[in-house]
């Protein structure tokens, strides 16, 4: 253990200082942007990184052939340009002089090594099934790679984004290397990770838009929020995306070395209802629940106003949204469809209800707080709610099986809209056979809706926007699940951190074309 | 001494086993924690060997345990396995460094505030004393973290936020860690000096026409100091528990941020190690509580 002398020797050496030294000034802060991480990455390796933080770091080191702009579509990246050469084969070409931080360049050979070892199982790449519909990868020339597919997949451009690494370290050997020393051909260069609590880049000068305009990235991990808003508000902290709550932005707008910047999101929470029995089953009732709920109330307090009223999975903003009729805050209409359903009012309006419902939801205090203000909605229509506050891991798990009547959930980032395939085509009804682990948790079997999903995947761009827009109105009708926001994207930026525009998938790419600025002298906090 | 041993012993075994059942006892799998929900049903499985996950609990004890005693022991997490003992090692020394700083801050508050306290009992100085120790015990560590750092480091800007940078760093968390240890050890001072002062021998003290201050510090206080360091030891668990919420609070890159980071990952080997390591130091500390006896009272001495 080498580390533990060394480590104990400048403990104790900090001890001594604490008696020698007399000065009360907190040191000047670091050169470079200091950015605040709720948790620190579990990989920088974006083969192996499963949570957010840890893709959104690696992507800035090691970025993949293509990603995806604020309406989810799919942008070149390391690519100058993509196109489909027929039903199953895709070609992308490489911009010119592209090179890898380490210098060598970064040609076709990388591209397809890349692929060819995320697709062997001897790598244990926890992504590989997702390359399933992948035939071969074949090299063209030095710029242009070809991909074949074993029959048409159009929702694969998704899974295209992933790093592209040197040839030499895609193989099982490479995994350490990677891990220790990740490189890639991103606008930052890895520098270095000494411990859990801190990361360093630096930019690449390399980068084919340009060198960064930022001396240092310096990532942090501070778990407690209060913490990091506390940082922020001394100014020792110059970014945090998506990690601190609506309810503490107001304290941050009024630093004045902050800025508070936002962006419609693609964060989606939704009231998941139980189709298997019961009265959910009965569309009407589930209608009925969606015209007692007003979502507004709740964003504009709960949320200070940093979400959108959500109609469907997809966010306005989506390539592939489509607008719906939705069923809107209608109580009168709600009690004709209560009575219709066999729900009659038994003692007129208060008193007893027409009918109740167990509501599962987290321990969470912001998902509960939310759950008690459904429950207050839904018992104005004659609708009783019991609301259960569940451990995560329970909650999740009973979620999984089946064993609930209402829940609300959120899914992180909406982009690619064959998720709405995931989450409401009937075979992905959870089940042994999908080791419980289908999305279509409230069991909604409608065999149009299928087929329309299944022939989105074969499709082309445009069909598929005709077939989502069909499976959007499809969905609004059977209402599988009530939507209810879209989260933002919230940066708050320090003002030496200048042009950071965030991405609405709460991405750390922007930061490439952000500009490190010094503040005028005494304006400093 | 060899008692001691073989409690301590089986102190830490006890530890283990029910820290090891109590992982198996939460809910949710932790190869769906480690994959992400979109893992397939082949790699969990193939994660689940991997890892040692398709063992027996007891089995998956033992290996635990035979890896730690080789050192071999690494994080549960594929693809990097790292070895958990450098990350121990690493973070062992600050918590130790925020511990016996909070116990150093307790000591040079709680003290002098207990044995005023004592001296002028029914007096508004013992009221006042006991007031602020009242509100010491009662303030929570992750509301008192930040109320200091908004006082100290936004209004004063004397001291840094959080972090473990240099000293300065180190103030906010012992002072937010140590208060709630110096308000119960005034409390403690203050009753068994009170004790201290109604025995004979502080009577036949003041017979004899001692100073005061002789009779408090060298008569009652030395006396009651032994209650004080059983006290002291039985706390420092405490103290290593409050560590846990005040790393989280100051990003202190101690034991309880790496447990909490552990717990979060589902990584089995870092959790257990964790505990056990936490576990080691309060049988520790207790066995030098003993041994502290001796030191403080020479009749423990004597018959030993």
């Amino acid at each position: 253990m080498p580390p533990l002398p060394f480590r104990a020797v400048r403990v104790f050496v900090l001890a001594l200082a604490l008696v020698l030294d007399s000065g009360c000034r907190a040191p000047a802060p670091p050169a470079g942007i200091t950015v605040l991480l709720e948790a620190p990455p579990d990989s920088l390796d974006d083969r192996f990184a499963l949570t957010a933080h840890g893709q959104r770091l690696a992507q800035l080191i090691s970025p993949g052939l293509l990603t995806f702009d604020d309406a989810s579509r799919p942008v070149p990246q390391l690519a100058e340009s993509f196109r489909d050469v027929s039903a199953t084969v895709v070609e992308f070409v490489l911009r010119p002089g592209l090179t890898f931080h380490d210098g060598s360049a970064l040609t076709a050979e990388d591209v397809k090594a890349t692929f060819d070892a995320l697709m062997d199982p001897k790598l244990g790449s926890p992504k590989r099934e997702r390359y399933e519909p992948v035939d071969r990868v074949e090299v063209v020339d030095a710029r242009t790679v070809r991909f074949h597919l074993k029959r048409p997949y159009a929702p694969l451009l998704a899974e295209l984004s992933a790093a592209i690494l040197p040839s030499e370290r895609v193989g099982p050997g490479g995994i350490e290397a990677q891990g220790a020393h990740p490189v890639g051909a991103g606008p930052f260069r890895f520098e270095s990770w000494p411990d859990e609590e801190h990361l360093t880049m630096v930019p690449f000068e390399g980068w084919h838009g340009g060198k960064p305009a930022v001396s240092r990235l310096t990532f942090r991990v501070v778990r407690d929020e209060t913490t990091r808003v506390l940082e922020l508000l001394k100014g020792r902290a110059d970014l945090v995306v998506n990690n601190v709550s609506p309810a503490v932005l107001p304290a941050l707008r009024q630093a004045s070395h902050l800025r508070v910047v936002t962006k419609p999101g693609t964060g989606f929470t939704y009231l998941g209802l139980n189709l298997r029995e019961g009265p959910l089953a009965d569309v009407r009732v589930r209608q009925a629940l969606c015209h007692l709920i007003d979502v507004r109330p709740l964003v504009e307090h709960k949320l200070h106003g940093l979400a959108e009223p959500a109609s469907s999975m997809l966010p306005r903003e989506h390539w592939a949204f489509t607008a719906t009729p939705g069923c809107g805050y209608a109580p009168e209409e709600a009690a004709r469809l209560l009575d219709a359903a066999g729900y009659p009012d038994p003692d007129g309006p208060g008193g007893k209800p027409r009918l109740s419902f167990t509501f599962k939801t987290s321990t969470d205090r912001f998902r509960r707080a939310v759950a008690l203000v459904l429950k207050e909605q839904l018992a104005k229509g004659g609708v009783a709610v019991e609301v259960r506050a569940l451990e995560f891991g329970t909650f999740f798990e009973d979620v999984r099986r089946g064993r609930f009547e209402l829940f609300t959930l959120k899914w992180a980032a909406v982009m690619e809209p064959d998720l709405l395939r995931g989450a409401f085509h009937s075979a992905n009804i959870p089940g042994p056979e999908n080791h419980w682990g289908g999305f279509n948790r409230g069991a909604l079997k409608d065999p149009a809706l299928d087929r329309l999903l299944d022939a989105a995947t074969q499709a082309s761009r445009e069909e598929r926007r005709v077939l989502y827009a069909e499976a959007q109105r499809e969905l609004d009708a059977d209402l599988p699940v009530i939507p209810l926001w879209h989260e933002a994207s919230v940066a708050v930026v320090s003002s030496r951190l200048a042009d950071f525009e965030p991405s609405a998938h709460g991405l750390l790419l922007p930061l490439a074309k952000a500009r490190e600025v010094t503040p005028e002298q005494g304006s400093t906090p | 001494m060899s008692r001691r041993l073989v409690s301590a012993l089986i102190a830490m075994v006890g530890a283990l086993l029910l820290v090891s059942l109590f992982l198996h006892l939460v809910p949710g799998d932790p190869v769906d924690v480690m994959l992400g929900e979109q893992a397939t049903q082949v790699d969990r499985a193939a994660l689940r060997q991997a890892v040692g996950l398709d063992l027996p609990w007891y089995a998956q004890l033992w290996t635990f345990a035979r890896d730690l005693a080789t050192g071999e022991l690494r994080t549960s997490l594929p693809p990097f396995q790292r070895k958990v003992l450098p990350a121990l090692g690493a973070a062992l020394p600050y918590t130790l460094l925020l511990t016996l700083a909070a116990m150093a801050v307790s000591l040079v508050l709680a003290l002098p505030l207990g044995v005023m306290a004592a001296a002028r009992r029914g007096t508004p100085v013992d009221a006042a004393a006991m007031g602020v120790s009242v509100a010491g015990v009662a303030l929570p560590r992750f509301w008192l973290g930040p109320v200091l750092i908004i006082l100290f480091a936004l209004k004063l800007d004397w001291l840094p936020v959080s972090g473990a940078e240099s000293w300065r760093h180190l103030v906010l968390p012992a002072f937010t860690l140590g208060t709630a240890l110096a308000a119960f050890l005034a409390r403690m001072t203050r009753a068994t000096m009170l004790e201290a002062l109604r025995e004979d021998y502080v009577t036949v003290a003041r017979a004899k026409g001692l100073s005061p201050r002789v009779v408090l510090w060298k008569h009652a206080f030395r006396n009651a100091l032994l209650p004080l360091v059983t006290v002291l030891g039985l706390e420092f668990g405490a103290l290593l528990g409050g560590a846990i919420v005040t790393e989280k609070v100051f990003a202190w890159p101690g034991m309880g941020t790496l447990l909490l980071t552990a717990i979060e990952k589902r990584d089995y080997n870092t959790v257990r190690a964790t505990v056990l390591l936490f576990t080691f130091c309060y049988v520790l500390v207790n066995t030098l509580t003993d041994m502290a006896y001796a030191w403080v009272d020479p009749r423990v001495r004597r018959r030993s």
